[in-house]
Parts: structure tokens; C-alpha cells; sequence
């Protein structure tokens, strides 16, 4: 993780941001549990989400919450601040799954004295591509 | 919005969107204020690192001075409810009747005000912003709930509104024995 502060002046349309990759496993999901509280079985109940029709179990939306909001925090540095993230659960994270996080500027540009970056950020999976498109607005700091 | 799809047998969704859409709830507190451990384990579930939100020694080299929550919405509401136990999976569900028990997160927006420091008291207002039905592979009978959380903390300053979609669903079983009752009467 880089931990340099990021500033407005320095960013450009098309920067990447640094990604990273977590593999589903049942380790994993019992961090989730642990790390989101929440005790909803079809995140770690095989037969719950089968009786429900899904074809297994799926992280939820904390875990995948935590992870694009990584991605932006590790990026943006300690004084960034984000100031809107949306998302959307379109395909899911099974175990087996190595859900890989991304993200990358879309635009920089000023508004009511902001300095402002709009992000996209998305999860996806091998088995079924993005399963997780966002869109992000962070405010960066002015260099010094 | 998008329109209500018709609806079928006993459940009304024109009448559960007549009295359900603007409900809003009395502001509740969070059971602790914001505290380092659970920031931990929500950060450690996805090998989330960051000092900002685990060290407070570095905390002091910022300009913070504080170990800060995470800008997640799903943790601001954590904070903001019930706290660990008993566990609620979803505090809304009660409030609108379903003709579906299973539930499915679709999307979620977070708009930030401030940032959460350890010590704050978090609280939580909600409101319904809509009712519909639409069909999904899951249930042709899924209704879907758009959800506000309006998150403040000790000061009465809002520091986020997360505005929450889901869909509720029945189970496959469920859904053959709504037919069979349809069809006996």
C-alpha cells in the first residue's frame, strides 16, 4: 500500500488505481461475518440461499462495501475525503472466487471551491466479470 | 421511481405504497459509541490495512488526531443501531409487509457530510423513499424497498445518508404453494 499523500493537482483522467484481490474461501466468509455483523444466513449458509433459489452463498454488502472503499482510501491518502460512493450488486462473489478490486479516474475538476476526482470502482470475479460497478466522488487536498 | 407491476392474490401493493411510502422512524441511538475493535474486524475482513483506521499512534501525525472509521456506510449504520447483539439483519424489514421473507441488497449510495472518529455516538433516522414491484428471476413477484439512513452523531451533525435498494423474494417452495393457493380458490 503506498502511503504518500495524494494531491488534486497531480491526478489525471485515466489514472489507475492500485487494485488488489481476496479469494473467497471459507475463511473468508467468516471474516465477513465477523468483520460486517452480519448473521444473515445466505451469506454463509449453503442450504439457506439454496432453499432461496441462489445457487450458494454470496458475501454481502458490507464486505463488498469495505473492499471498493479500500481501494478509494488506500488511494486517496490520509487527507482525502470521500464524499459519495454508489454501487451496485449486479452478479455475486461465491467461494471459489477470487473477487479482484479496481478502480480508476474518470475526471478532476473543481466545484464551490472543492477539488474534486470521480472514480470508477468495481469488483469482479473470473466466473462472472464485473459483479460490482461503482461510481465515487473524492475530495483530494491542494498542494501545499 | 419505477412503476408498480400489477399486483396478485392477497398482497396489495398500491395499499403498502399508500401507507408505507415517507414512513420514517423516531432517531435512534447506537448502542456504544464508535470503537476501535469492531473498526478492526471490519477492516481485517478484507485485509484492509490502513493506519487511518487501525493505529493510534499514527493517528497523531495527522491531521485528524484521531483514529478515523472507515467512509463505509454499512459500518456508520453498524455503529448507529443495535450494536453486536442480538443480532438484526435489517431493522427496516418489519416495517413494510412482503409477501417474500428473503432478502437481496441491489445497490447503495452514501453521500458523506463528515468524518466518523472513534468516540463518536452515532445516530440513525430512516425513512421509506418506495415500494414497488418488479419481476426478477428470483420471484415475478419481488417487491422492492429504496431505503434512506440519515446518520448523525453527538454534535447533531449528519455525516452520511446512505440510501439503500433491496429486493424482497420468495423462496422457490413458496412460490409453488402461493400458486396452489390461487388455484383452490
Amino acid at each position: 500500500m503506498n502511503r504518500s499523500q495524494r494531491y488534486w493537482a497531480d491526478v489525471e483522467a485515466g489514472d489507475e488505481l492500485e487494485g488488489f484481490s481476496l479469494d473467497i474461501t471459507p475463511r473468508r466468509l467468516a471474516l465477513q461475518v465477523s468483520g460486517s455483523q452480519d448473521w444473515y444466513p445466505v451469506h454463509f449458509d449453503a442450504a439457506f440461499a439454496r432453499k432461496a433459489g441462489h445457487a450458494d452463498v454470496f458475501v454481502n454488502t458490507g464486505f463488498l462495501q469495505a473492499a471498493l472503499v479500500r481501494v478509494i482510501t488506500d488511494w486517496m491518502g490520509d487527507d482525502g475525503f470521500l464524499k459519495r460512493l454508489r454501487f451496485e450488486m449486479r452478479r455475486m462473489q461465491r467461494p471459489g472466487d477470487t473477487m479482484v478490486c479496481r478502480g480508476k479516474v474518470t475526471a478532476r475538476y473543481e466545484r464551490a471551491g472543492e477539488a474534486l476526482v470521480e472514480l470508477e470502482v468495481w469488483a469482479e470475479n473470473e466466473r462472472e466479470g464485473v459483479t460490482t460497478p461503482g461510481t465515487a466522488t473524492v475530495i483530494l487536498p491542494r498542494r501545499p | 421511481m419505477t412503476e408498480p407491476a400489477a399486483s396478485s392474490g392477497t398482497y396489495d401493493i398500491e395499499e403498502v405504497r399508500r401507507k408505507y411510502i415517507g414512513f420514517e422512524t423516531t432517531v435512534a441511538m447506537g448502542r456504544y459509541p464508535v470503537e476501535y475493535d469492531a473498526i478492526r474486524r471490519h477492516c481485517h475482513m478484507v485485509d484492509d490495512n490502513n493506519p487511518l483506521f487501525l493505529d493510534a499512534e499514527h493517528s497523531k501525525t495527522t491531521l485528524h488526531g484521531a483514529v478515523l472509521c472507515p467512509p463505509s456506510g454499512w459500518l456508520a449504520l453498524y455503529f448507529a443501531s443495535l450494536g453486536p447483539w442480538p443480532a438484526v439483519f435489517e431493522p427496516l424489514f418489519p416495517i413494510v409487509p412482503t409477501p417474500g421473507k428473503r432478502i437481496v441488497n441491489m445497490s447503495q449510495e452514501v453521500e458523506w457530510s463528515a468524518r466518523i472518529n472513534v468516540g463518536d455516538h452515532l445516530s440513525v433516522r430512516r425513512r421509506i423513499a418506495d415500494v414497488y414491484q418488479k419481476a426478477v428471476s428470483l420471484d415475478p413477484e419481488a417487491v422492492w424497498i429504496v431505503a434512506e439512513a440519515i446518520i448523525t452523531n453527538q454534535r447533531d451533525e449528519t455525516v452520511c445518508v446512505i440510501t439503500n435498494t433491496m429486493l424482497t423474494h420468495r423462496t422457490p417452495e413458496e412460490q409453488e404453494q402461493g400458486a396452489r393457493s390461487q388455484e383452490a380458490e
